[in-house]
């Protein structure tokens, strides 16, 4: 990775300030002052205890969702499922602790955990056994298994389980929320960061390890690579597809563990507001490197949360135009700036 | 024109890969209407050449005249232009287009200046096909073609850009002996018609039968030139690859020590796409010894191997032995036989099962092992397998296949587009393989590999053995007895089988 870094650094740095610079000369047209705009923005993100702890919230579940979607991306799954997959399997994360929660105690947090991933991982088995028996695209079943999963949610929520008159679960009992990091560092107070956010740091490395110093990883990104060779490497290519493919549509149920134990104590109707498919962006941005996802997912939670901060001075289109410009830039100058440093490197 | 003036001129052409010099201050001309063969090793720098020829590459400094005017081609479609094209190792075939659609492609006629004009391009078309005899289709679909068929419509794509020079890059490594003979043919014929070939190419006999002109290159500098007069295969030999010492297959043949019998397949009947791949398909092959199977291809090769591997289903018969574990080296090493982006070392790692945890130490020993063990050349060990020459990197294959130590092996094509020097130390090491016990399945279309080689000898056509010979009768025949066997296995390979 070593040899890497300087070129993606340059070129993040290099995207930003052009993307700032697009969106100054935007928000200039619509008659904002940009300055004053992106000041206000980088003073609530960067100035203030609570305005990290925000991003770090906002980033928490881009880290752990980008995760999962590397996994995949790795063997070449293109699952844009993640959505559903996150719905699934939080929905029945705050389920199953609110029916045990009163019987098992602590005990129902690991068992709703597990259970979560679970579902969460069936839904990611779908596609995937189809795609090994039937070669059907995973593109297309994981985008109509979305629609299946909100149905369903839908339907068992608001037909089961909802609280009168709103569009989520009841509350899990008080012992179960998860320590704040405010807890550790004071000047986070106010916050919603909570420990999720180190078990998603620590996830992210262990994956990096996995990937790119196991034979598990080496064999998976294999797959992804050349499957046909693979084969004739003696790998068994369908087992080891499935295997990631669930595990990483698994992993993406745990950012429900941030909202629900971490933030809300319940899960509700749109609270993943699209992550599954920031978090492609995150994962693809980072090229599926768990390392490089933590930065992508600071990147994405910044601008998530700047956007909050500035709410009231631009309309909030233009943090989606942000993002998306952010994205594109990088793409360009990535190719730039590693063609200009394979030049001088050879000079 | 002067008779004995250039038509190509290269004046201190060099080129380099990093700091690698891929050529190396070149300079030497070519004479119009003349073969011209450009002879070395892998990675001496031939291809490199070409391809700043025909306007893939830049040279990084000196200059080639054609006719006298410098040229500096920034794309391929410049040298197209001024009537240089080539035909490259890897074909450049979009599959589900047909003949005729993959020859038109950047040259379309069209009429009211949106419709495709296909009718006047076939004409055109067939008239070059009758021509030269090629026996092709032009509605056809590429993907319905063997190799030879493929080849054939790259040449097609040359014709029909009317060009005044050829260029080939080892054109014969793909084709059968019958099938070079006709390429044989069809490159005599562009002579006749006042046309300039340049031939790309590491086998000595090509040289002898086609070449008016020769130039040598070793490690990217030019080092030997002579013309068919002076023509002498020694000391050819010795300048490709820079010492006098020939490199020939030496490892005796010991007796075998065990007849156990390591894979034995049965009455194999096989169909995909409803087309009958093998058709009651026997084989049977013992430990000590190498059972070397010839054909043209497309007619079983593949398939006995995936069989092996254990890749296709749904066939009848059955396999009544199989080996505790198989080494192979594909046919096609960039698609079957490693992954490009990962280095010497991790190709290794990955293929076997042996670390759970790849370290940097790990990789780098296991890939020196390799490079040191099978006289890789890369540029660094921890660099991707893309950045090897295709000869290095079939040796870095075979040296992880040999490494596994497994008790049956497969060899496909195992010295296709490698060198000399190479090409006798991967034979000399399928025979201590042999000798040492284990039981090899050779594959090749290269029929003096597999007389080299093999035990025993199965002669594959339609999915089948049309005739088994012993392997020892080719080694021991005197000269005229050999060209006769030569000639029958000709025959059993496109069916005929009249003794």
């Amino acid at each position: 990775m070593s040899r890497k870094f300087l070129p993606n650094f340059i070129s993040v740095t290099v995207s930003v300030l052009l993307t700032l610079i697009i969106a100054g000369c935007f928000l200039y047209f619509i008659g904002k002052d940009p300055v004053m705009v992106f000041s206000k923005m980088f003073e609530d993100v960067f100035g203030t205890g609570y305005g990290i702890g925000q991003t770090i919230f906002k980033t928490t579940p881009l880290i752990l969702c980008g995760c999962g979607l590397a996994l995949c991306f790795h063997v070449s799954a293109f699952n844009i499922g993640a959505e559903g997959q996150i719905n699934i399997g939080a929905f029945l994360m705050a389920v199953i602790v609110f029916y045990l929660d009163d019987y098992i105690g602590y005990f129902a947090f690991p068992v709703a955990v597990l259970a979560g991933f679970a579902a969460s991982a069936l839904w990611g088995f779908i596609p995937a056994i189809i795609k090994v028996k039937r070669e059907v695209s995973e593109v297309i079943t994981t985008i109509m298994l979305n629609f299946v999963a909100f149905a369903l949610v839908n339907y068992l929520l608001m037909e089961k389980v909802a609280v009168k008159s709103t569009v989520r679960t009841p509350e899990i009992i008080n012992s179960l929320f998860l320590p704040k990091l405010s807890e550790y560092i004071p000047s986070l107070q106010g916050s919603s960061a909570n420990i999720t956010f180190i078990f998603a740091l620590a996830l992210a490395v262990f994956l990096y390890f996995i990937i790119y110093k196991t034979i598990y990883g080496y064999r998976m990104r294999s797959v992804g690579i050349n499957p046909v060779a693979s084969k004739y490497m003696g790998i068994n290519i369908n087992r080891i597809y499935i295997l990631t493919f669930i595990i990483g549509a698994g992993i993406t149920s745990f950012v429900g563990i941030n909202f629900i134990f971490g933030y809300k104590g319940y899960y509700e109707l749109g609270f993943s507001s699209n992550l599954g498919f920031t978090a492609i962006a995150v994962s693809l941005l980072a090229k599926n490197n768990p390392i490089g996802i933590i930065f992508s997912a600071f990147l994405f939670g910044i601008l998530d949360f700047g956007g909050l901060a500035v709410n009231n001075m631009v309309p909030k289109e233009i943090m989606l135009v942000l993002q998306a410009l952010v994205i594109l830039s990088i793409l360009i100058t990535d190719k730039l700036v590693n063609k200009y440093i394979t030049k001088t490197a050879n000079a | 024109m002067n008779p004995a003036s250039y038509l190509i001129e290269f004046k201190s052409v060099s080129k380099k890969f990093g700091n690698f010099p891929a050529n190396d201050n070149i300079t030497f001309g070519i004479r119009g209407n003349t073969l011209h063969s450009i002879i070395g090793e892998n990675g001496a720098g031939k291809s490199t050449l070409m391809n700043i020829l025909s306007g893939i590459y830049k040279n990084d400094s000196g200059n080639i005249l054609l006719n006298g005017n410098e040229i500096n081609f920034d794309n391929p479609l410049d040298a197209i232009s001024n009537g240089i094209v080539m035909l490259h190792q890897h074909f450049q075939l979009i599959e589900d287009f047909t003949v005729l659609e993959n020859v038109i492609l950047g040259e379309e006629q069209v009429r009211k200046s949106i419709f495709l004009d296909l009718n006047n391009s076939k004409e055109t078309l067939s008239a070059l096909i009758a021509k030269y005899k090629l026996g092709l289709d032009p509605d056809s679909k590429v993907y319905d073609l063997s190799i030879s068929e493929k080849q054939k419509v790259e040449i097609l794509k040359m014709l029909y850009r009317n060009p005044n020079i050829f260029i080939f890059d080892e054109p014969t490594s793909v084709l059968s002996p019958l099938e070079v003979e006709q390429f044989y043919r069809i490159i005599r014929t562009f002579k006749t018609e006042g046309k300039t070939i340049i031939l790309i190419t590491h086998k000595l006999n090509e040289i002898k039968e086609l070449s008016d002109y020769l130039t040598v290159l070793r490690k990217g500098k030019v080092v030997y030139e002579t013309d068919a007069e002076n023509l002498d295969i020694p000391v050819i030999s010795s300048e490709i690859v820079g010492s006098v010492n020939i490199p020939a297959v030496k490892t005796a043949r010991t007796e075998p020590g065990t007849e156990e019998v390591s894979l034995k397949v049965e009455n194999i009947v096989y169909e995909k796409y409803k087309i009958r791949k093998l058709d009651c398909f026997n084989m049977e092959i013992r430990r000590n010894e190498v059972f070397g199977v010839i054909g043209i291809e497309g007619n079983g090769q593949s398939e006995i191997v995936e069989l092996i591997l254990g890749h296709i289903h749904g066939f009848a018969g059955r396999i009544s032995k199989k080996p505790k574990g198989i080494s192979v080296v594909p046919d096609d090493r960039i698609k079957k036989g490693m992954i490009e982006e990962f280095s010497i070392g991790e190709n290794v790692l990955v293929r076997s099962s042996r670390e759970k945890i790849f370290s940097n130490s790990v990789v780098k020993t296991t890939g020196e092992k390799i490079i040191s063990d099978y006289d890789v050349r890369c540029p660094d060990t921890n660099s991707p397998m893309c950045d090897l020459s295709g000869g290095n990197q079939q040796k870095a294959i075979f040296g992880r296949e040999i490494e596994l130590d497994n008790e049956f092996m497969i060899f496909v094509h195992p010295t296709r587009g490698v060198d000399l020097n190479a090409t006798a130390f991967i034979h000399n090491i399928i025979l201590e393989q042999r000798n040492a016990g284990k039981a090899i399945l050779l594959i090749t279309a290269d029929l003096d590999e597999a007389l080299t080689l093999s035990d025993r000898l199965g002669i594959l056509f339609r999915g089948r053995f049309i005739k088994e010979l012993p392997g020892d009768i080719l080694r021991n025949a005197d000269k005229k007895s050999k060209g006769k066997i030569i000639e029958d296995i000709g025959k059993y390979m496109i069916g005929i089988s009249g003794e």
